[in-house]
């Protein structure tokens, strides 16, 4: 055991190292060939900005809606259809993000199944802002419905039962007695949703584009960025105002997941 | 107040067939695991549907498949707890009492006459992993009581703690029984535990309830060997009626047989209920005695059982002695032993 120890500190900490390094890498570039302040005040990096933090909140506000009972019911059903279903739902999870982009528009773009009578009736949905979000929904949504489903599935559904005994309604026994048990489930479901939907492109670049102010989000401004003739210098500096700005979020989030959040 | 149910049940390939009632007394369902004790008790709280059937609780119907009647648990008023308690773990004890029914003065008062009665006082602002398994149990009896309850739905509540606890727990639950007068319903596999709480027994097997009656009847005459055995009967031997007698392996035993009985039977008898003679074995031995040698002696500490094989007729039989009469006659010192099954003790069923 002895001999092994010197592997066992070695190993994780290169491990973690490998994920240091670069964001090290990031902030140096930034800070000896960039202008991160400059991004700061640029406005359309402050507008990519905004729209990537408002379409992914709004994601995450549409997924909690609608992904919290879909998850509720997956987990509480005996169906084997249903079951299917629930496996369906990991399909986003393992599709390239350009196909999902590509099975987006041929679907909802201007010329897609449902897409076209949408145009006709003066609905658009790629090109536009609703597209960015519709892009992170279909990407994003998958890893919150995923993870609440694990939780509800593991919550001993007795709790409930006895909850009805003692004359709680369903929705009471919803929100008193299995929401907060599935708390740490949600919450963590939620972060991973909203990062995932933040740092979403290529579904996004395929579905929706890169319009200044309407579709281009922080990640694609960053590829354009990469792509212009300031090149990596420019692309850094808008990287390390997303990164800034997602890790204050992420540590306000992660208090709420890591605590029993409104069940204290 | 009265329960009574009578359904059918089914999942998957698994049948539950109930018919049972309860006054203000304790029923026990009494089998082995998944036998459908827990579905019985579900179905008539509500969380599981029967299929045809009729569940009244305290004079109202609460499940009728004819009639198509069928009350939520909300509406059931059953006070249903399980083994491991299901108090909710992000409430204190007194909000998991008091949920659903906050603001009502009555069950206030209720609960603070219970918390005095189970010895749980002040425990209300701590939360059940910071509570024993005992507290958190009778916790839960408090929050089945607290509203207006009709019948008291118990599944294993006690399964899960020390003997000593579940000792006090039980000796609780009957004194609760008198104060509140309430019909209970109460599920063990453990038959200690059936014959102490237990007015009535329920046998249920294999989603089958076996036989329903007084306890100490059926704890005396169980209605086949299945229910003998399960009753905790060791001694069932394979017999024949004839001439007013039951012929078991070659020993003519006196017993009562009910009227009609002929042919094979099974007769069971207790092991508590045999009894080892100090008589000579080779002597002419008067009737339902037989000479038997101890093949193997077994100790339980407050009890002994021999198991006893026959010298020439009779069956192989288990005796059960309490350990003071085991020591005074000196039971360990002898292997050749006299053997009476009494025939008031002798219980004949028919063969099934």
């Amino acid at each position: 055991m002895t001999r092994l120890r010197p592997l066992w500190v070695v190993a994780p900490g290169a491990f973690a190292l490998f994920f240091v390094l670069p964001l090290a890498g990031l902030l140096l570039r930034a800070l000896t060939d960039g202008d991160v302040a400059g991004e700061f005040r640029s406005s359309a990096t402050l507008d990519a900005l905004w729209l990537s933090v408002g379409t992914a909140t709004f994601t995450l506000v549409l997924t909690l809606l609608f992904g919290t009972p879909l998850a509720y019911l997956l987990a509480r059903s005996r169906s084997s259809a249903v079951r299917v279903g629930a496996a369906l739902l990991d399909l986003p999870l393992v599709l390239p993000p350009a196909v999902a982009g590509i099975a987006l528009l041929t679907m909802f773009g201007r010329r897609g199944y449902v897409g076209e009578p949408l145009d006709g009736a003066g609905i658009a949905l790629s090109f536009t802002t609703a597209g960015v979000i519709v892009a992170q929904l279909f990407v994003a949504a998958p890893y919150y419905v995923r993870t609440a489903y694990a939780g509800f599935f593991a919550a001993d559904p007795r709790f409930e039962g006895v909850a009805y005994t003692l004359g709680l309604s369903r929705w009471r026994t919803f929100r008193s007695v299995t929401l907060p048990l599935v708390w740490p489930a949600l919450a963590g479901g939620a972060l991973l949703c909203w990062a995932r939907a933040l740092g979403e492109l290529g579904a996004t670049l395929l579905f929706a584009g890169s319009l200044p102010g309407r579709t281009l989000t922080m990640p694609l401004a960053i590829l354009a960025a990469f792509e212009s003739p300031a090149g990596l210098a420019g692309a850094v500096s808008i990287a390390v105002v997303l990164v800034a700005v997602a890790l204050v979020l992420l540590v306000v989030l992660h208090r709420i997941t890591d605590s029993r959040g409104p069940y204290q | 107040m009265t329960v009574s149910a009578s359904f059918t049940s089914r999942l998957g390939d698994f049948a539950l067939n109930v018919s049972i009632e309860a006054g203000d007394e304790v029923v026990v369902l009494y089998g082995l695991s998944g036998s459908g004790k827990t579905v019985t008790l579900r179905t008539i709280a509500g969380l599981a549907r029967p299929s045809p059937g009729h569940i009244e609780i305290g004079g109202r119907t609460v499940f009728d498949s004819e009639q198509g009647i069928d009350l939520p648990p909300q509406q059931r008023r059953t006070g249903y707890v399980i083994q491991d308690s299901a108090l909710f773990p992000h409430m204190d004890v007194s909000a998991n009492v008091l949920i659903g029914v906050e603001g009502d003065p009555a069950a206030l008062d209720r609960w603070r006459t219970l918390r005095e009665l189970l010895s749980i006082e002040g425990l209300d602002g701590r939360r059940p992993h910071e509570i024993s398994g005992g507290q958190q149990q009778r916790v839960a009896l408090a929050r089945a009581l607290v509203r207006k309850t009709e019948v008291l739905l118990l599944d294993e509540p006690f399964s899960a703690l020390d003997e000593a606890l579940r000792q006090d727990l039980r000796a609780e639950l009957l004194r609760l029984r008198r104060e509140y007068g309430l019909p209970i319903i109460f599920v063990t596999h453990d038959l200690r535990e059936a014959h102490l709480l237990a007015d009535h027994i329920a046998v249920i097997d294999d989603g089958e309830v076996l036989q329903f009656g007084d306890r100490d009847d059926l704890f005396q005459r169980p209605a086949s060997r299945r229910i003998a055995e399960l009753m905790g009967v060791r001694n069932v031997f394979a017999g024949e009626v004839s001439d007013g007698r039951v012929a078991v392996d070659g020993l003519m035993l006196q017993a009562e047989i009910p009227a009609g009985l002929s042919g094979p039977v099974d007769v069971a008898i207790r092991a508590e209920r045999c009894n080892l003679r100090r008589l000579d074995p080779d002597d002419d031995l008067p009737a339902n005695n037989f000479a038997a040698i101890v093949e193997e002696r077994l100790s339980f500490g407050n009890t002994h059982t021999l198991r006893l094989r026959p010298e020439r007729v009779g069956p192989s039989v288990d005796v059960e002695v309490a350990s003071r009469p085991y020591e005074v006659i000196g039971v360990a010192g002898r292997d050749r032993w006299v053997v009476e099954l009494p025939a008031e003790d002798l219980h004949v069923m028919a063969r099934q």
